[in-house]
């Protein structure tokens, strides 16, 4: 893997907003990698300073190993698929689409064509290239964004937000049609989304960010079920809580949790932490279960009783009190033939298992 | 240096607006502050006397006509703003709420064109409506309702009012049209939803959201109308001028422009001064929306 | 329903005045009264060979080309640093600059003539009524051209750049054309006021006088005002196809950048 966009020490202000701080990343060749976080982590900002529309207050930024310092956003090699899409209503698919072509000296006019319609069959816009820009759907503006974008084959795409305008089914298409893109034309992505299951299902890597720093960087899985603190812990998932204890640091780490006793986790488990003391471990709610009757388990078991009851068709998340914590744990069950719903107020068993923690700073 | 200031966004902003800017300081700031240096100075023939005086305004005061007249055109200025205004909301209730979206902008074309036409040949047929042998005495005349015709409707504070009303009314228009467009039509409902009449909804909910439109409308008809100096001229005969006829004698006739400078400055005082008034009796309407 | 009937009722009070003119321009009668005697064309006929009215007529439409370009100019510096620029006192730049629109038109002669005549001595030409009607003209272009700016997505210009142009390129390829609707109809809308403008106009007027200073004098002597319906007649006409287009290339413009249309001028 050879990196393709390096930012040290990047710093940006607005004022006295510092929306920037100290940003260290490395982003490498034919990746497709996410910036994850809330609204005003600084994400979109930290695009922008990539495609050239903000300039650093500090640190640098360079792209192919050109620092790009002073280098306005029409010299830079990334092009930008924008939130609101920016299709220029005046123009149509076709002209919008061979927008960026002006300057190409070294192509005709027939090449330039060809170059247009290859890029419209690329996002499934074949014969659409004399259409007004303003009468096309949310879909298919995004479409022609991409191949407006593509077509100048840049060595890096950046994308703002870019399904955010889109209802839930055409977003769930247009995800799995930008991971087929991204590797049928083997160009860097660079997502912008606060929609982290959008980040999962598509990213290679995910930098998440929180306050204008980066709080985790990691693949979707490693994210998932290693978070290091519980900032990111919190944004991704939904995750119970529990205090500990840390009681030896070894090659294996013992520890003291309340309401599940005393327990051994791998050193693999806790990404951060190596001190003795006070910490908080995390469960993920479908790494627990609930043990119906007639079922059997080889895995430990707390007894609780069932607090609340949220039905969801394939799945039911329940909240079970167990002895000696406060909050209740959520549990999220797979429904199944032979598997009641409990009601609230039931008696019953918690199965848990060690191997699914994670210790967070 | 250049790039410096074009590389950032602020200093493009401050680049674009300075052209606009400085003209409107240039001849519109400088000039307003020159006229006010000008109220203390005084007319000597030909010349103008530099030395600092009070003597202008010490006449303005003294002599009963400039208070007469600046009473009047007040007076005037108010009537003409509450007529064109209570005329002008039904109108634009109506095209905010009744017309269908597709013919909203049709409306508001026919009501602006009478307003951008020949100013001066428009108040002067109402000359011709409003006279002796005009539009409205002849046709009382023939349907027998008169038989002389009426001198009242000319040559007055009424036919100066009328027409003023005629040609400021898009002015008052726009605005309360643009308030009204503003309101969200789901509060309507949920007025109505929560037990009141239309006519309620309206007192309750439709008249206090549309009130920053009506206060714009009041200041925009308010303000001008104590310029003008045409209508006065040709409809308001000898006990129907006003204060800006009395600043155009001063300074084209009479040759004392110290005078009507210090009286242009009277004016505008007291027109600010009584919009300020006006805004801040109806604050309550203002606050928090934009 | 009652509504609409008020409203349409408005319109004619509206329009009634105007309605007059072309009675009165054709009426075989000096005298601007009824009853009507006649069907006539002379009045047109004599706007054909008065020369001095000729002249008035030069002197306006240069004062109002000249006021339209520079205001839509100026217009189009605020309107777009509004649209899309922070800067400090923003808010406050904006409303000194539509201030204008709210000054009594004989404050903005009075000082003008006052600031030319008695503190720099200088005389007065068609470029003192330039630049003042310039300066109540810009207001109005401002309202026009915000319209057509701040319809626009920010991130055009920036996707613009992003595909390769520069600054000004982008300025010119993506923002200019979607706002030229709205520079033409700013213009027209300038044109038409400094066009019929006389309050001003009377006051800072040099030695030939501008068409409504010079209509103003007509209105003077009873025998000449079938000649000034005549001229009222043509003007009327030619303001509504003015306006006209100005609306038509308004909502061009409107439909062009993809957005619902609200409202009109201002």
């Amino acid at each position: 893997m050879t990196a393709l966009i390096t930012l040290e020490g990047v710093n940006k202000h607005y004022g006295d907003y510092h929306a920037l701080r100290d940003i260290d990343l490395t982003i490498n060749e034919g990746e497709f990698f996410s910036l994850l976080g809330p609204s005003g982590c600084g994400k979109t900002t930290l695009l922008r300073t990539i495609a050239g529309f903000e300039s650093v207050s500090s640190g640098l930024v360079a792209i192919g190993g050109k620092d790009m310092a002073g280098v306005p956003a029409n010299l830079r090699p990334t092009n930008m698929v924008f939130q609101s899409y920016a299709i220029f209503p005046h123009l149509t698919v076709a002209e919008n689409v061979a927008f960026g072509l002006r300057k190409r000296g070294d192509l005709n006019k027939a090449a330039k064509q060809t170059l247009v319609e290859d890029a419209l069959d690329m996002v499934g816009l074949d014969g659409y290239g004399k259409r007004a820009a303003h009468a096309l759907s949310g879909g298919q503006r995004q479409r022609v964004a991409l191949a407006r974008a593509l077509i100048l084959k840049p060595k890096v795409l950046l994308l703002d937000e870019p399904l955010s305008a889109l209802d839930k089914k055409m977003r769930e298409q247009m995800q799995v049609e930008l991971m087929r893109l991204q590797r049928h034309v083997g160009i860097t992505f660079i997502l912008v989304t606060h929609d982290q299951e959008e980040a999962l299902v598509m990213s290679d890597r995910i930098a998440v960010m929180f306050e204008g720093r980066i709080g985790q960087l990691a693949d979707a899985e490693t994210l998932y079920r290693r978070p290091r603190n519980r900032q990111v812990a919190e944004f991704i998932g939904k995750m119970n809580f529990l205090h500990a204890d840390v009681q030896a640091v070894r090659d294996a780490i013992d520890l003291e949790v309340q309401g599940l006793g005393r327990l051994q986790i791998t050193a693999e488990q806790s990404p951060e932490l190596r001190d003795t003391g006070p910490a908080v471990v995390g469960i993920r709610p479908e790494t627990l279960g609930i043990l119906f009757d007639g079922e059997t388990t080889d895995r430990k078991l707390v007894d609780g009783v069932v607090d609340e009851v949220v039905y969801y068709g394939d799945m039911t998340y329940y909240d079970v009190r167990i002895q000696g914590v406060e909050a209740p744990l959520n549990i999220a069950m797979k429904n199944m033939i032979g598997r009641p719903v409990l009601d609230v107020g039931a008696a019953t068993k918690v199965i848990w298992d060690e191997r699914a923690l994670v210790l967070l700073k | 240096m250049w790039q410096k200031i074009t590389s950032s966004e602020k200093g493009r902003g401050i680049l674009l607006i300075s052209p606009p800017f400085i003209y409107a300081l240039v001849l519109m700031a400088f000039p307003l502050a020159a006229i006010f240096l000008f109220s203390f100075w005084t007319q000597d023939f030909m010349d103008v006397d530099t030395t600092f005086t009070l003597n202008n305004y010490r006449e303005i005061v003294e002599k009963p006509i400039y208070g007469a007249l600046l009473q009047r055109s007040l007076y005037v200025s108010a009537c003409v703003t509450l007529v064109t205004v209570l005329l002008a909301f039904p109108v634009a209730y109506f095209v905010s709420f009744h017309v269908r979206p597709e013919r909203k902008s049709l409306w508001l074309f026919l009501i602006t064109i009478p307003f951008w036409t020949s100013y001066l040949i428009r108040v002067f047929l109402w000359k011709v409506i409003l006279g002796f042998n005009g539009v409205i005495n002849t046709g009382l005349i023939n349907i027998g309702l008169i038989d002389e015709p009426l001198t009242f409707i000319l040559y007055n504070v009424n036919a100066v009012i009328i027409t003023l009303a005629h040609a400021f009314a898009p002015f008052a228009i726009l605005p309360i049209f643009v308030a009204l467009e503003k309101i969200d039509r789901s509060l309507l409902e949920a007025s109505q939803d929560l037990g009141e009449s239309k006519f309620m909804t309206f007192f309750r909910v439709t008249l206090p959201l549309a009130m920053p439109g009506v206060v714009a409308a009041v200041l925009i008809v308010f303000i001008p109308t104590i310029g003008d100096y045409v209508t006065p001229e040709l409809m308001g005969g000898a006990g129907g001028k006003l204060i800006a006829n009395m600043i155009q004698t001063q300074f084209l006739a009479l040759n004392n422009a110290p005078l009507g400078a210090a009286l242009a400055i009277v004016a505008m005082v007291c027109v600010t001064a009584i919009s300020l008034v006006f805004v801040l009796l109806n604050r309550r309407w203002l606050k928090g929306r934009s | 329903m009652s509504l609409r009937v008020y409203a349409i009722a408005y319109l004619i009070f509206l329009y009634a005045p105007i309605a007059l003119l072309p009675i009165f321009a054709f009426n075989d009668a000096t005298i601007i009264a009824f009853p009507l005697s006649g069907f006539t064309t002379d009045w047109f006929g004599e706007l054909w060979t008065n020369t001095s009215l000729h002249t008035a007529v030069r002197n306006s439409v240069f004062i109002a080309v000249m006021t339209a370009i520079i205001s839509t100019l100026l217009g189009i510096c605020a309107a777009r640093a509004g649209a899309m620029a922070h800067f400090p006192l923003k808010a406050g730049i904006m409303g000194f600059i539509m201030l204008p629109l709210v000054l009594p038109e004989i404050i903005v002669a009075v000082s003008l003539l006052v600031v030319v005549v008695q503190i720099f001595d200088l005389g007065l030409s068609n470029w003192t009524i330039i630049a003042a009607h310039t300066l109540i003209c810009t207001p109005f272009c401002i309202a026009i051209l915000n319209g057509a700016f701040q319809n626009l997505d920010p991130s055009m210009e920036e996707a613009a750049m992003d595909l390769g142009e520069s600054r000004f390129g982008a300025f010119r390829s993506v923002t200019l054309p979607l706002v030229m609707p709205g520079i033409i109809s700013s213009m027209l809308i300038a044109f038409t006021i400094s066009l019929d403008e006389f309050i001003i106009a009377f006051f800072l007027s040099g030695v030939s006088p501008t068409m409504p200073v010079y209509i103003w004098g007509l209105l003077r002597f009873p025998a000449s005002l079938p000649v000034v319906m005549a001229l009222g007649t043509i003007l009327v006409a030619l303001s509504i196809i003015l306006l006209t287009i100005a609306e038509i290339l308004r909502r061009r413009g409107m439909a062009r950048a993809g957005v619902a249309d609200k409202g009109g001028f201002l």
